[in-house]
């Protein structure tokens, strides 16, 4: 039988060899979030949609670096009902370890669910804008994702990239440019904050995710 | 001098420089440790907490896969317990006028398709009354014949079905008359529950009204840190960012819109009605989330006062 996946250039990502859908090699067996699976060589590999994700919609858009390896340790802030999270435990392996925060019962209940059968993913109902409250619960990072639809959604990115991302590690911001205000072009939001977020960190790529999620961009910075 | 930190995963002491003199681990599902802190307390004496600024060395000397699964362990146990607590009255509320109003939704759907289907069999009966609820109770207790002689006609357009085709029509009304029963008790619940965690604002909006806007301000917290006109619009939401985005006429009131002294008011003063009712809403919710007096029917009588009824 003839292979049908490729390696991305991004780690720990796949590809199709016909077609640009992305994968990833799943750790453990089912669909949790009924999503497309391709069989290959006797590995599973989960379709990563970039309409449901926005981090999978910088990849497809093209972010070269996204800093993410196996065995990193993630700060992810607006868990939700993990389907970014599910995929990001697919690339860190066993051996790292994704803290998902997120305010909401409703959802993280979804959440605990995900994480009994994912040993790598670490439930918390926390509030992002408060870090001070789940200090003792973490540890430092190498990675801090945030996809929060706030209107302090870059203050709160830097008060924790402050507090928990190691040295020279990444943090990749979503914005939604929606929740700062409705009646602005986003475009100039986006510059805004990429300006806020130059006077803390190197802004090491800058994509915008249209058309797969309107009026939202990703920011990846390393921390000086 | 030692400095102590605990974390979810156990209890530490470190030197100056940071590295580790003692640990205290904790055991799965114990998630305080003020006993093992005053232990070690009394054990080195002068133990300071960790400032600030130092907080990234003790995080690095944590990230360590030796304490991943206890992390794993300790969050997840924490999690369901946060989780289980956080049920509180807003959530039964919220469900229940959910409910409400998708049965509402339901019961119209069914009556009118019961209406269309019946109208085959009678049509003056169906074309007679207006009232969904009275329909089909008529429908299922009388048979054609009763129904023709309170009509007075003797013939009828409608065709003579069988038995068997009737059957059909009495087993759907009696499903829609158990749906209406069972709105009715969702009513007589939120108004039990309410009546006792938010007496001021069931009294002044009345239980439809005060339960939508649970559910559109989540819990009766958030609702009391709104704004009056806030209030006015929840539900109107659509209308107001089309009015900040393209400038066309800002929306006056939302679910309060039903409420009886803006239903009862002159079409000029309608806006003027909904500001003030909100105004005395949002009061009312204040008192209710901080435990005050009850004040509604006070409030209550102003507006009427005021706008002359």
């Amino acid at each position: 039988m003839s292979k049908k996946i490729k390696n991305h250039q991004i780690f720990e990502i796949y590809q199709e060899i016909k077609g640009k859908r992305i994968y990833t090699k799943s750790i453990v067996k089912g669909t949790p979030f009924s999503e497309r699976v391709v069989r290959d060589g006797g590995v599973d590999y989960r379709e990563f949609e970039p309409r449901r994700s926005k981090l999978a919609a910088a990849i497809v858009k093209g972010a070269h670096n996204i800093g993410i390896r196996k065995g990193d340790v993630i700060l992810y802030l607006g868990a939700s009902h993990g389907y970014t999270c599910s995929y990001l435990s697919d690339v860190v392996g066993e051996e790292g370890l994704i803290f998902g925060i997120d305010p909401a019962p409703r959802v993280m209940r979804d959440f605990v669910f995900l994480a009994e059968n994912r040993k790598n993913l670490v439930p918390m109902l926390s509030n992002a804008n408060h870090p001070e409250e789940y200090v003792d619960k973490v540890c430092l990072v190498d990675i801090v994702y945030q996809d929060i639809a706030q209107k302090n959604q870059a203050e709160i990115f830097i008060k924790n990239c402050k507090m928990f991302l190691k040295k020279d590690g990444y943090g990749l911001l979503a914005v939604k440019a929606r929740s700062i205000d409705v009646k602005r072009k986003p475009k100039g939001i986006f510059n805004e904050i990429r300006q806020e977020l130059e006077k803390e960190f190197i802004v090491a790529d800058f994509k915008s995710l249209e058309p797969f999620q309107l009026d939202h961009c990703m920011i990846i910075v390393k921390k000086k | 001098m030692k400095y102590l930190f605990t974390s979810i995963v156990g209890s530490f002491v470190f030197d100056n420089n940071f590295n580790l003199v003692e640990e205290v681990r904790f055991k799965k599902g114990k998630l305080s440790g003020k006993s093992v802190e005053e232990g070690l307390k009394k054990k080195y004496k002068d133990l300071k907490k960790v400032p600030e600024e130092k907080l990234g060395e003790v995080l690095a000397f944590l990230k360590k896969k030796d304490y991943f699964t206890q992390f794993y362990n300790q969050n997840l146990v924490l999690t369901k317990k946060k989780i289980k607590s956080s049920v509180s009255e807003d959530l039964l509320i919220i469900q229940a006028i959910s409910n409400y109003i998708e049965l509402d939704k339901v019961c119209n759907l069914l009556s009118r398709r019961l209406r269309e289907w019946y109208s085959w069999y009678l049509p003056e009966f169906a074309e007679s009354l207006e009232d969904n609820e009275k329909f089909t109770e008529l429908i299922v207790e009388r048979s054609k014949k009763d129904l023709m002689k309170e009509l007075g006609i003797e013939d009828t357009m409608g065709s003579d079905l069988g038995k068997e085709d009737v059957r059909e029509m009495i087993l759907l009304g009696n499903e829609i008359l158990s749906l209406h029963s069972l709105r009715k008790k969702h009513e007589d619940y939120l108004q039990k529950i309410m009546k006792t965690y938010c007496p001021n604002l069931l009294a002044l909006a009345g239980v439809t009204i005060g339960a939508k806007l649970f559910e559109l301000g989540r819990s009766l917290k958030h609702l009391a840190m709104l704004p009056a006109s806030t209030i006015q619009l929840l539900g109107a939401e659509k209308a107001l960012f089309r009015h900040i985005k393209t400038g066309s006429k800002s929306p006056k009131y939302g679910v309060i819109i039903n409420h009886p002294l803006i239903q009862n008011a002159k079409k000029q003063e309608r806006g003027k009605v909904a500001r003030s009712l909100a105004d005395k809403l949002i009061l009312c919710i204040r008192l209710d989330y901080f435990k005050g007096e009850f004040k509604a029917l006070e409030y209550k009588k102003d507006l009427e006062e005021k706008f002359g009824q």
